[in-house]
């Protein structure tokens, strides 16, 4: 039993590396008779599991390497998605006349109040403080994602 | 930004920064919406104000009902002042002048970069007495009022203090 899940890890271990350095042969005929002397029963859950790792890996550098915890890399594009929605769900915005360059007083009728909730709301989209002097001055959901990027050094 | 808020600005930071206490103390997000709501009715309510004297008393009255009411430990955002990890990378911003030091063979690995370098410098080197010289000319005598600086006046000129904005450190150096 014991014996069997090291070899499952080994042979995991095995094919990971057999992709990282692009297809080595001799590594996957180490691999093949390992999982075909196994029962069936063990070769099928195996399959569905290394399917499974394929699926759920993205990308893999290397096997060894250390991974820090962060949040991915913002751009341009998903900041402005991410404002777009976060100004589509708010009620007293009608999400058809929302435009990157509509003016919150202006075009969208909205009050000064209102703007301050819609910067708070950013706040917490994007988890830092926007200081009230920066706040009052942003007007349209094109000035935050430009100050947003300025503040998060995106496409600088 | 002059060196006085207004009282439109006054009314902002207050009903910003009471939402914000009222976040700490309704942690759950339905009842914090709730009396939320009930918060931004208040404030609809004095908006309509004409005379100032009287919407300065209602300012200082709910100037003085926020610190009564205030959390304790309100949530503070990591980055900003007060939170967990305000300045927590500034150990490791380098000034730019640090690149002037490389060694050339560390210098060699960004060529394409370190050709611009010069170029910049010598921009900077031409531009620096202008920006001097706006500079003083447009500082008032007592001393500037903010921190903001103002921008180029001239066609073809650079705004002042450029470089250091130019070349800032990122906000997370890796």
């Amino acid at each position: 039993m014991a014996s069997r899940v090291l070899a499952q890890c080994v042979r995991t271990l095995a094919r990971s590396s057999a992709r990282v350095s692009g297809g080595n042969l001799a590594v996957r005929a180490v691999a093949a008779p390992g999982s075909a002397s196994h029962r069936s029963f063990s070769v099928i859950s195996n399959a569905e599991r290394s399917r499974v790792l394929e699926q759920s890996r993205v990308s893999i550098v290397s096997v060894w390497c250390r991974q820090y915890g962060d949040l991915p890399p913002l751009t341009l594009e998903t900041i402005r998605d991410r404002v777009m929605y976060v100004l589509k769900l708010y009620d007293k915005v009608n999400p058809e006349k929302l435009q990157t360059t509509s003016h919150f007083m202006k075009d969208l009728g909205l009050d000064s109040l209102d703007q301050v909730e819609i910067i708070m709301a950013m706040e917490d989209e994007f988890g830092f403080e926007i200081p009230d002097a920066d706040g009052e001055k942003l007007m349209s959901p094109a000035d935050v994602v430009q100050y947003i990027a300025d503040k998060k050094d995106v496409y600088e | 930004m002059a060196a006085y808020l207004t009282h439109q600005q006054k009314v902002l930071r207050l009903y910003k920064k009471s939402l914000r206490h009222l976040e700490s103390w309704c942690i759950f997000r339905d009842k914090y919406r709730f009396y939320a709501c009930l918060l931004r009715q208040r404030f609809n309510d004095g908006v309509g104000e004409k005379d100032m004297v009287k919407a300065t008393r209602m300012l200082k009255a709910g100037e003085e009902e926020f610190w009564t009411n205030q959390h304790p430990q309100p949530y503070i955002f990591p980055d900003s002042p007060g939170g967990t990890s305000y300045e927590r990378y500034e150990c490791y911003k380098a000034p730019e002048w640090l690149l002037d030091h490389w060694h050339p063979s560390e210098k060699s690995q960004y060529p394409d970069y370190f050709s611009k370098r010069e170029t910049w410098k010598k921009l900077r080197e031409q531009s620096w007495d202008r920006e001097v010289a706006q500079l003083q000319a447009e500082t008032p005598a007592g001393g500037p009022l903010g921190e903001a600086l103002p921008p180029a006046r001239q066609e073809g000129h650079l705004p002042p203090m450029w470089w250091q904005y130019v070349t800032r450190p990122r906000e997370r150096p890796t």
